[in-house]
This record gives C-alpha cells, structure tokens and sequence, in this order.
C-alpha cells in the first residue's frame, strides 16, 4: 500500500491557482489541473495507516488510504469506485470541504497532510472526463415511492440511495434549478454550476424524477404529498438568516448574504441583471462574520469591483497552528485564510458592530464598532466585555450579514406535524425518522447548519432507514461509527 | 486439477464430492447436506474411489457452501469413524482458502492437496488486466503458492513438525467459542474450553453473507466491502485501538486529564463487553464497597506493573529508554526485551534519569547477556515463549541492525539476527531449572522470571516451572504483539490470557505451589478494569505494551516491521527518531489511570490490597448482559473455578523461593580472592571441584561485574585451577580477567554466556586416552558467549558454540550442529565435526581441519554460508590459536599440526558467512571513508 517512504521522499502540493489579481476578472474557477504524475505522488504520501485517522476524520467514511493507494499506482478507476462506495458527489466535497480528513491525517503529526482532497477531487474529474461516471439504474424497481423535498446535498444523496435500492424518487425543488446552496449559495469561482448539471444528468438519467419551482407546503400541500408517496424525506436545509438587530438594520445598504450571493450567482448565470442594491462596485463594502459564507461575500465584491472590503469577526483572532488543548486528530481551531482573503481584504477581530449609520435619505452610510473581549469564567462558556473607548466609525455603504443560519424554516414541517428539538431544527425521534414514521429529515433541516459532506452523509443514513422503513431490512451501506472519533 | 478429477489409472479413482446446501433449508439443509457427504463418500470409496475431491464450486442462489474446513473435518472424522479414513485422500477444491492459516487447517483436518480456485482465478484476472504487471500467470500462481508453502512450514516448525505428513490430520489446534455437541460431531477430539456456538449459528452468519452477496449484486454501483481485518476501517472489523480510543488516550495522558482517561476506559472497556475479549463477559459482583481511602495508594500498585518487552532495534532508543525513566521513576520496571542494553543506561543520568530497564531479558538468541548485563537486572525474564508469536524467535532485519544496534547485541552490523526458535539450553524442565540457577548466581537479587504463553496446559507447565525455582511466572496472552508479528501470528496463534492465567492459579493452588511463586500477566491490558479481572483471576504483577506505547505516541501505524514509523518508534531511521514526542510524564500519567481506575474497582469489591484480591474469582460473574446469538452458550465456569483448598494453602505469593545458593563453590572462592577482586592484584588458587558444583564462576564474576562494569579485571588476573568434574555451566557468564582451567572434564553449558573470561579444560597429565577421541566437555558449550576465550583438550558434545557472538574457541572435536546460529566470533576445530554444521551461522569464522584434508560437504548446512580457503591472514590467527592451545593445555595434537605446518596448513578449511563477508565489506568501506575524510 502507497509507497514505502514516499511520505519521505515527496513534498506536499496544494492545488495551483492563478493569480488573485487575474482571477477575479471573472467568476471561473481559478485552479489548475496538477498534472497525473505529480498527482501519484501524492497518493504515494500516504502512510497507508493501520488506523487511518483520516478515514475516521471524514463524516462520510471515505476510504481515503485505499483511493490514495489506488491513484499512487494510477488506478484511477479502482479509486474512483472506492470513492463513489462512501461518497456520491465527490465533485462537490472536492472542491467545498474544509477536508477534516486532512486535519486528521496521521501524517500531519509530523509534515504537512496528504493533499487528500485534492485527490479526491481529480479522481472524479478524471471519472467524468473519461466516461466513466455512467448513469446505473437500479434492475428492478420495488414499487415504493419516495418523494425527497429540497435538492441539497442531502436531497440529492439521498435520492441516489434511494433509487439504486430500487425505490421511484421524486425530488422537489422550490427554486427554479437544483443544488440548494450549492446552486446559489455557493459562488462560481468556487464550483461552477455546470458541475451540479453534469451530475443531476446521470441522476435523471438513473430514473429520479426532478420537480423545481414546487415548493411542498405551498404549491402542493404536504397532506398531498403524505398521500401519494410511500415515504418522505425533508432536506429543506437551515435557511432562517440570523439578523442583527441594531439600529440602523433597515438601512439600504444592509444586505443579507445570502440575499447577496444568490442575487450574483443568478446573474453569472445570465438569469437577470444585477440590481444595483445588491452591487458592491466602488463602495466600501464590510462582511460582518468571519466564516465561509462571509468569505464568499468577500471573494464575490472583489469580482464586483467594491473600494474597499473589511472583514468583521466578533470572536478573537485564531491561534496560527494547534494549541495544546487542541490536539490533534481532532478539528482543529486555527487561523483560517481563504483565497478570498487572498484577493484582497482587510480582517479585524474582537470586533463588535453597534449601529448602522444612515445619510439621511435611507441609505447606509458608515458602521459604529466597539472592540470586545472575551473573559474566561471557569466552567462557563467566556462572556463578551465591550472595552471602553474603544468605539470606532467605519465608512460603508454595502455592509453584508454572514452571521449563520439559526434552523429550518418552520412552516412546511409544521404543516406534517412533525416536532422540534430545542434547537429549533426537526426532530429525528429514530436518528433520521421524526414523530411521523413514514417522514424523514436529513441533512441541516435535521442538524442544524453544517457542511456539505455532513449533508451527504445525512441523506446516505436516511436513505437506509427509508429503505429498512419501506422494506424490512436494507442492503444499503449504513455507516458504523462505534470506535470513530465522532463516536466521543 | 483436471488432471486428477478425470484421472484414468488404475491404481487411482477420483470422485468429485460436492459442499453445498440448499440454503432455503436453513440450519437442517446444512446439517442433512453433512450427512449426506459420509454417505456419499462412503458410497463411492466402497466403490473403489480412492481420491475424494471435496469441491465448493456450483455455488447458487439455492445453494450456499458448506465451510470447506467443517466439509472437511467432517469428512475426515466421519469416514475415521466408518473405518474407512486410510482407504482415500481428501483434496480441496474449494473458493475460500487464501491465507497461511487457512491452509494450515486444512492440512490439520486431513487434507492431502488443496486447489484454491478463486486465489487463482482472482491473480489470473489481476494478470490479466496489468493490476499485477511483469510477470505471467503461471509464475504469480506460482509465487502465491510458494508464499503459502513458505507460511504453512513457519506454522509447523512453530509446533515442531518437520513434514507436511506428520502435520496432515494432527489437528493441533484450540477451538475458541465452540461448543462441545460440535466440536465432538465435526471437529472430534479438538480442546475448546469455553463451549460457545454449535451449528445453528454457524449456519445463521453463512446465510448472513450469502444474503449480502447475492442482494448487493442487485444494488446498483455498489463495490465489494474493503474489509478491516488487519488495518482499521469503519465498516471493518473492529479493532479495541481505533481512532476514538488512541486520540483519547494520548489525550488523557498529554494534559493530564483523569477525566479523558475515562472516556478512553469506558470506551475500551465497553468495546470488550461488545464481545471483543473473554474478559468483557464477565462483570463484577460481590459489592462490599469501602471507603476509597482505605484501599492501598496508587504508588505502591504501580509498582506491580511493567511494560512489556520490547527490545531495542525492534523500537528507537528514544522510546525505549523513555519507557524506562518512567517506570523506574514510579518504581515499576520496564523491560529490556532480548536485545541487550548499552551499559551507559545502568547508572543513573547527570539529569537524574534512570534509563536502566529493570528486567533483563534472555531469549534464546542470548543477545549481550552478559554478566554486567544481569548484574543491572532486578529481574531476569527467561523467554520460553512470546505471547504475540508462540514458536518464533524474534527477528531483525538487516536494515535496522545499525552500528549502534549491534554493539549493544554483540553482533555484526548490517547482519540480520534471528532468534533460534527454542533456547539451545532448554530440553526439559530440567534444563531450565539448571538456566534459573545459572542466572540466579549471576545476579542473586534479581528475581528469575519466565515467561509463557497462554495454552492448554499452561497449569502443569507453570507447575513444573514453579518446582524449577522460578521467581515469577508471566502468562502471556496472543493478542499483544507487535506490528512486526507476521499476521498468520498475529490472528492464529496463542490465547486470550484469561483462559492460561485461571490454568495457572488454579493449578499452582492446588498443588500448594502458589505461595513461592508470584504470578504475572500480560497481553493487551489496557485499563483498570482489565488489571482487576487478571488479579482476581490470579495474577499479581501486571504487564503493558500497546498501551504505555501509544501513550507515548504510537498511533497504530502497523509498520513496525517497515522501519518508516513516522512517531519516531518503531524505527531506526535517524530523521523519523527526530519525531519522536513521548516524554515519561505520558507514560507514568498512564501507569497513574490504571491504577486510580483499579482503586475504584477495589474499593467497589471491597479489596484494601491487591493481595488481598488475588484468585478471588467469585468476584467475577458471567456478564448477563450479552445478548447475541454468537456469544451464546459461551461457558466461562472452567476460568471462574476457584479451587477449594485448606486454610494453610496460600492461594498468593507470600514466601520466597530457596535457590540453595549458600553451598554454592563461588563463596568460597570470593572469599579468598579479595585481592584480586578489590585491587586488581593477580592472584592464583586451585579448588577441587564436583559435579555438582554447578555454575561455577558466575557469581564470582557477578561481583566483579558489579565493581568493574563491564571492563571486568585486567587479563588473567585471577588465575583458577580446578581438578575434578565440573557439574554443569562451568565458567557461565564468566567474565573478563578470570582464567578458569580445569583439569579434569566438564558437565554440559560449559562456558555458557561467556563474558570475556579464559576457559581451559585439560585432560590430567596421569590420563592414558587421546585426547581428541574422547568427550572433555558435556553439550551445549559456548552457548551464547559474548566474548573472552576456549580452549577444550578435547571432544565437545553436541551444538557447540551456537549463538556464540564473539568468543573465540579451540577445540578437538565436536557433535552435530556446531556453530549454529553463530553471529561472531572464531571456532577452530582441529578434529571430527558432526552433522549440520554451520545452519542459521550468519556471522563469525570457523576454521576446521581434517587428517586428510577432504570435507564431506553433506556435513554442512550451506544455506548461509560459503566454504572458502585460508588466506595468509587466517592463517597466521590459525597458527596463534594453536600456540595458546598448547601454551594452555599442551595439546598434543595441536603440536602435532604444527610440527608438519607447511603440510598440515592444506589441510583447513574456512567457514564463511555470505551475509557476514558483505557486512565486513561495507564496514571497511566506511572505515575508509572516514580516514578520508
């Protein structure tokens, strides 16, 4: 397995970008294919572990030591099938996932991590560039319906679940296109939409029926659905945007990321022109939210052509590496720079937004801050202290809300009857079954906002207990994670 | 495989028998298709078959295969029973034997050939389609079988079988979780202690599988499962050390946390309930609790505890010596493992770190025992066998034997080592009696350990042991071992310790033994729970491995063997040393936890003292809990057995052994040798001496070792001469500066050890035989001497200077097996030589001469060794060890060479290592190299 010392032998490659300034002339994808060979060699970084931490590092179980292995001796077919075993759209994670794999890999102990994911992603690449991602019906089908609300990740991984074990899936989409947030929430530059295109064409072609603008709850009305279908999986995501309640919040010029983002990706896509509302050009434009959503909105005004771009993040500033009370193989807390910080960004910490202010006519003119701190109280989480004297003004006129996602919308899950946690998300009462056992939720409808190989996993385990629910029993993979990392 | 089933002879008549059931049928269609097997075999052998090929193929929907061992077995046993075993032979067609273990087995029930069609199916395919590339199909089925002939001669010479005849049917094997009914229907007369599943199960997990292979074809895209069997997956087999448990450990032990401690404990210790160990069965009863106060500290438990022995060379010095400053510093012991130790870590470091391993191991490669060596031990752990690897020695590569790996084991660099499998010394109890006894003089307040592994009748073998005078018997349990284990040992080989350290106690109770004996344990004990389930099983003192390792950083990587650990432990490469992050702290932290966790359960149970809580197996209870239809009708009650003995019977240790060391001759020696051993003043004395005046020499050197180190005395110093017959182990460990002469003859181990002493034995001047005709010395002489030097007026018995690594030796005449196992040093023999001279010799010289100067070549063993002529050099090293011989014992027959030198120098030989001529190219290379530079 892999190559004995290659861990010695090979450095560690990221995946090569062009340059910040170049790139954010447009909204393409900005990375370049590593060539074949160099990618074998990274394969051959793996250690092959009698315990892959990596493998437990990742929610969905990738098989990370066998595809490295297989890609090290330019297998790609064999690993793209180990691949696709534990994962459905390496295509996304590939190129979306902060890759808690690699914070795992045993070989980070000592040297940088193997570039897992960026193996991953040319494994599929390679799959679909050569023809070998091939639509696989099911042989039989067993009668049973199935209808999967909302084509997020989890939607989508749990309809190929379901469908392959033979049930007839119908996925309903409010919006006009599929792909949730990776359709809209997730700008170009970081997956281009064609990417979901190529991969709803196999599932259509497997037999998975997709219904966009049908928003359950309204256009048909859940009883409908409940009475037609044999099962029903809620994926309808954590959509309910976390606001910030200061003066000044109706401004015009308080924008909502997500109100934001989507806004652009629609307009790359040619489906409308940019209202000028949404536009960050020649303003200031501050992202209040330090997060990948935040660095998204940075990433998409810099392509827009805004003055100025700040980042605002209420929590101190990472430490640069692993603390000790961080170790190793677990997520680590550190320092995070994106490549949209890359393209030109100004990032505070410890900073707390007070108030809007507005040039009299409704429009957002500047942000008034106070810096924080955070003080320890053993036992407690850490409370926010404003400093004194510290109050600032900041010129703005787009500022842009990445504060998060606070749960699902409520009102279709109501409409079934389902229950809540008190987290407000719906409630699995059986892991992914609700109160109601012929309906399932997956995915951050479920959990909570998170990411999107947790999504994938999320539809993966639902589709099983579907099946087991419909079926008796079920031949679908089920993850075990009894001895993961996960697992305490 | 065509050839034999359509075979047209008329001696031979081959029948094709198929192993299927009608899967539908369940339980019953399995155990009619047995049935019907016997019938039809016997049917067709009345008929005149005389080849029954047992074949699996055919496999359908409808029909599932029988276990091709259980077809097989059945076969055997069945048509034995019928009297009409001798009239065929069995031969295995069959998709499911791939490994060692499996064909072992299969021989084990009666097999004669095996045909493994999927194994060859799946290489011919992987040829096919360039996954295996450079070679043809023929050669890679070829290569496949030679590696499984090559693991299943490793299984027998583990047992001791020498021909694949005898090993056919001798089914040497324990049964774990099977019961009787059976075991006595299908697999007669195998051992299987704890009962366990019977048919109706064995059917239920076949059907499981045969379901999933048949269902996941209908699931579209859907690969084969990659499995977890020896490397950890999350849908694999499960492991005790995964992801959560390693992560949480060295969490724990890294910030101190008794917290985290706890999640890593609960989590192992619930995994073993989910039926991973015989000891997650059972579950504690019998509350009595008590205040936690009360139950004795932690400090004075961990000094029961150890770690395991693993040497140096097989993990880096880093880590071998931090295991050894933690544990001295909580006054616990660490273990040296068999590859000796650099004398620099006996005393105590400028930092205060002592990195002195409390016990000394001696394995049967004898690597740097030495007389120092002992001298440091507080205990002396004899290794008759390794728990991880029954039957095998230890290995190291090549590689990993660099310079510095090889001054502490006395051997060459860049030569491989191997451990023979048994220790040249031991044949019997006797002899192993007689080994305590040496060791017992070279260091008297070391306590003698030895270890065994976990086997039926590990009771009567302790007991014997016991009687031989050891201090501590360790029962070691199979599922430790290192990621250097071959996997056949890894998976196959030994027993869970629960199962031999109950054999042990109940055995030495019974007999009134336990008293003088303590009683340790070791084999996968990872926390509290695990030590306390030992104790009350019997044991006393405690030992760990994996676990003080993976607190000290080992993640599992299972590449021991591959020197690329990159944790800086397993490994010898300087720059993976470099990562090496353990510190002592980790491991006493560790040592700390377990011993807290067990004070919780002893003030639980109501123990104040572990003393108090040995063998007190009713504390123990079968775990109500289980519930799976596998673990059903396990039945531990043969563990949980306490035997009922009178109050006199101690059932733990409270007295010493009496070694008999007062009458020992060394005393008397010491006593009026002062001036030498004090000041260094060369001194003469001359004793009588008996055959059993044993040992002669060690302790003596023990003191000396002890005020010298390892430099000893100056050359000759103490000069003794002894007439009479010396009792065994003349000269053992004897160390530099002694000269020991006797004149007279030898018991067997003369010189054993040999730590840089002069050994003579002269033929008396009265004798009136020949000296090179006649036997002076016993068998077994120079069995791993370290350095120092021989001269024998004589014939020596049998195996003379096997694991000699650097003494050099004259003698007239030696039995079979001469120099085996030899990793330096010089042997010149001026007489007849036996048998298999030279097997396993990778380093060293030997020099043999013959009146007629003609070697019978079937005489040597030419596997790893090369016969060449003497150059002018070895002649002149010939011609000074001929001097020294009559200088010492006024040889006639080494004057007799001498006189006619120029003729006689035809008539040598020189017995060469391959291995061991490269290494000493490589090393004059760099020798030259460094005066370069």
């Amino acid at each position: 397995m892999g190559k004995l010392r290659g861990f010695m032998e090979y450095e560690r490659i990221n995946e090569p970008v062009v340059a910040p300034d170049e790139r954010i002339q447009n909204y393409k994808e900005f990375t370049v294919a590593p060539k074949n060979e160099e990618l074998q060699k990274q394969g051959g970084r793996c250690m092959a572990c009698g315990v892959p931490f990596c493998h437990s590092g990742c929610p969905l179980g990738n098989l990370i030591p066998d595809f490295n292995d297989a890609v090290h001796k330019n297998e790609w077919e064999k690993a793209l099938t180990i691949l696709h075993s534990t994962n459905n759209f390496p295509e996304f994670t590939g190129r979306l996932c902060p890759a808690p794999c690699e914070e795992a890999c045993v070989l980070g102990i000592i040297n940088p991590p193997v570039s897992i994911e960026l193996i991953e992603k040319y494994i599929v690449e390679r799959g679909f560039s050569e023809g070998w991602i091939k639509p696989q019906p099911p042989e039989t089908r067993t009668g049973k319906t199935v209808a999967v609300i909302g084509s997020g990740p989890a939607g989508l991984a749990a309809a190929q679940q379901l469908n392959r074990a033979g049930h007839t899936v119908t996925v309903f989409e409010r919006d006009n296109k599929i792909g949730g947030l990776l359709r809209y929430g997730i700008p170009d530059f970081k997956m281009e939409k064609n990417v979901i295109d190529r991969r709803m064409e196999i599932l259509e072609a497997e037999g998975i029926i997709f219904k966009c603008e049908v928003e359950v709850g309204k256009t048909i009305n859940a009883e409908e659905i409940e009475k037609e279908f044999d099962a029903v999986v809620l994926c309808t995501g954590a959509s309910i945007k976390r606001e910030l309640p200061i003066p000044g919040a109706d401004l015009k010029g308080v924008t909502q990321a997500m109100d934001f983002l989507p806004h652009n990706n629609k307009a790359v896509d040619g489906q409308h022109k940019r209202d000028p509302k949404y536009l960050a050009k020649d303003r200031n434009v501050i992202v209040i939210g330090g997060g990948d959503t935040g660095s998204d909105c940075i990433g998409t005004s810099n392509r827009q052509g805004a003055k100025s771009v700040t980042n605002f993040e209420i929590m101190p500033k990472p430490a640069d590496g692993r603390t000790e009370d961080n170790p190793w193989p677990y997520w680590p807390f550190k320092l995070k720079t994106s490549s949209s910080h890359e393209e030109g960004s100004h990032r505070e910490w410890n900073i707390l937004t007070k108030e809007f202010i507005g040039d009299g006519k409704g429009n957002l003119k500047g942000l008034k801050t106070v810096e924080v701190a955070w003080k320890k109280i053993p036992g407690q989480r850490p409370q926010l202290v404003e400093l004194e004297g510290s109050e600032k003004e900041w010129p703005c006129e787009l500022a842009l809300l990445a504060l998060g996602f606070t749960g699902p919308e409520k009102s279709l899950p109501e409409q079934f009857g389902l229950t809540f946690d008190p987290r407000g998300n719906v409630k699995g009462e059986q892991q992914y079954q609700t109160n109601k056992p012929n309906i399932f939720a997956a995915g951050d409808a479920r959990r909570g906002q998170s990411l999107i190989v947790w999504a994938i996993s999320e539809g993966r385990e639902a589709a099983h207990q579907i099946d087991t629910y419909l079926m008796g029993s079920s031949d679908l993979p089920q993850k075990n994670i009894a001895g993961d990392l996960m697992a305490v | 495989m065509d050839k034999i089933k359509y075979i047209k002879h008329n001696d031979y008549k081959a029948v094709s028998i198929n192993t299927l059931y009608d899967v539908a049928k369940g339980h019953n269609g399995l155990e009619a298709a047995l049935d019907q097997m016997i019938v039809e075999i016997e049917k067709v052998v009345d008929d005149g078959a005389n080849i029954i090929i047992l074949s699996d193929r055919g496999v359908s929907p409808e029909k599932a295969p029988i276990p091709m061992l259980l077809a097989c077995s059945h076969a055997h046993h069945g048509l034995k029973k019928l009297k009409k075993r001798s009239l065929f032979g069995i031969i295995i067609e069959s998709a499911e034997p791939r490994e060692p273990h499996h064909f072992s087995l299969l021989f084990g029930y009666g097999a004669s050939a095996i045909n493994p069609y999927m194994v060859n199916e799946i290489i011919t395919h992987q040829v096919e389609n360039d996954i295996i590339q450079g070679i043809s199909v023929e050669k890679a089925i070829d290569n496949f079988n030679k590696a499984i002939a090559k693991g299943i001669v490793k299984v027998m010479n583990k047992i001791g079988i020498s021909t694949l005849h005898s090993y056919r049917g001798a089914q040497i094997f324990e049964a774990l979780g099977l019961n009787e009914k059976f075991i006595e229907t299908y697999f007669c007369k195998t051992a299987t202690r704890i009962e366990g599943i019977g048919l109706y199960e064995i059917e239920k997990e076949i059907n499981k599988r045969f379901h999933k292979a048949y269902s996941q074809e209908n699931l579209a895209g859907m690969p084969l499962e990659i499995g977890g069997d020896y490397r950890w997956r999350r849908d694999g087999e499960k492991h005790m050390l995964n992801p959560a448990s390693i992560a949480k450990l060295q969490q724990a032990v890294r910030q101190n946390k008794f917290e985290t401690y706890g999640v890593y404990s609960k989590l192992i210790n619930e995994q073993s309930e989910k039926l991973m160990t015989l000891r997650g069965m059972f579950e504690f009863s019998s509350f009595d609790p008590i205040p936690l106060e009360e139950v004795e500290p932690w400090t004075e438990i961990v000094k029961r505890f150890k770690t395991g022995a693993m040497s140096l060379g097989s993990i880096s010095a880093e880590a071998h010596e931090n295991l050894a400053i933690a544990m001295n510093r909580i006054g616990a012991k660490s273990n040296s493992g068999e590859g000796g130790e650099d004398p620099k870590r006996f005393q105590p470091d400028m930092d205060g770190n002592w990195k002195n391993s409390a016990i000394k191991q001696v394995a049967s490669g004898r690597f740097g025992v030495s007389s120092h060596y002992l001298s440091s031990a507080k205990e002396i752990q004899i290794k008759m066998a390794q728990g991880a690897k029954p039957g095998e020695g230890g290995q190291l590569p090549g590689p990993k034997v660099n310079p510095y790996i090889a001054s502490v084991r006395n051997s060459t660099p860049y030569v491989g080592l191997i451990s023979p499998p048994p220790h040249h010394d031991i044949y019997s109890i006797e002899d192993l009696a007689q080994l305590i006894y040496d060791l017992k003089n070279a260091n008297r307040e070391a306590r003698v350990n030895v270890q065994l592994v976990s086997e039926v009748g590990v009771g009567t073998i302790a007991a014997g042991v016991a009687k031989a005078k050891a201090d501590v018997i360790l029962i070691s349990g199979f599922d430790g071992g290192t990621g250097a284990s071959p996997l056949t040992s890894l998976k196959h080989a030994g027993l869970p310790w629960e199962l031999g350290i109950a054999e042990a106690q109940q055995t030495l109770v019974m007999n009134d033994l336990r008293s003088r004996i303590v009683l340790e344990c070791d084999g996968q004990m990872k926390t509290g729970r695990d030590v306390a389930i030992a104790c009350l099983l019997g044991a006393e003192e405690f030992g760990f491995s994996t676990a003080p390792l993976v607190a000290s950083g080992c993640i599992m990587m299972r590449a021991c063997h591959l020197n690329t650990c990159p944790v800086g432990i397993a490994t010898q490469d300087p720059e993976l040393r470099k990562n090496f992050k353990g510190k002592p702290e980790h491991v006493i932290n560790f040592m700390y936890f377990v011993a807290q966790e067990l004070r919780e359960i002893m003030a639980s149970l109501g123990f104040r003292s572990i003393n108090e809580m040995v063998g007190q197996s009713q504390k123990l209870n079968m775990n109500k809990a289980i519930n799976h239809y596998k673990a059903q009708g396990i039945d531990l009650s043969k563990i949980l057995y306490k035997p009922d003995v009178p109050d006199y019977v101690d059932t733990h240790n409270t007295k010493k052994q009496d070694h008999g060391l007062e009458k020992v001759l060394d005393f008397k020696i010491v006593s009026k040798a002062h001036t030498a051993i004090y000041r260094k003043d060369p001194q003469h004395l001359e004793f009588d001496i008996k055959n059993t005046n044993r040992s002669v020499g060690a302790i003596l050197s023990n003191e000396i070792s002890k005020i010298h180190g390892a430099n000893g005395l100056p050359e000759d110093t103490l000069s003794i001469h002894f007439k009479g017959t010396a009792g065994q182990s003349f000269g053992a460990f004897a160390t530099t500066g002694l000269f020991l002469k006797v004149i007279g003859n030898c018991n067997d181990y003369f010189g054993k050890g040999l730590s840089g002493g002069k050994l003579v034995a002269q033929v008396p001047k009265e004798a009136t035989f020949k000296a090179d005709e006649n036997i002076i010395i016993g068998n077994v002489a120079l069995y791993g001497a370290v350095t120092g030097e021989a001269y024998i007026n004589g014939v020596a018995g049998e195996r003379f200077c096997v694991r000699n690594s650097g003494a050099t030796a004259v003698v007239e005449g030696i039995g079979d097996h001469g120099c085996e196992y030899m990793t330096g040093g010089t042997a010149l023999v001026i007489g007849e030589f036996g048998r298999n001279f030279a097997a396993g010799m990778s380093g060293g010289i030997a020099y043999l001469y013959s009146d007629d100067g003609t070697f019978d070549d079937k005489k040597f063993n030419l596997e790893m060794v090369e016969l060449e002529d003497l150059t002018d050099k070895d002649f002149e090293k010939v011609q000074e060890l001929l001097n020294n011989h009559i200088d010492y014992t006024n040889s006639s027959r080494a004057k007799s060479i001498l006189k006619d030198w120029k003729e006689n120098s035809r008539k040598f030989i020189k017995v060469m290592p391959t291995d061991y001529k490269r290494a000493l190219e490589i090393l004059a290379k760099e020798a030259e190299e460094a005066k370069i530079d």
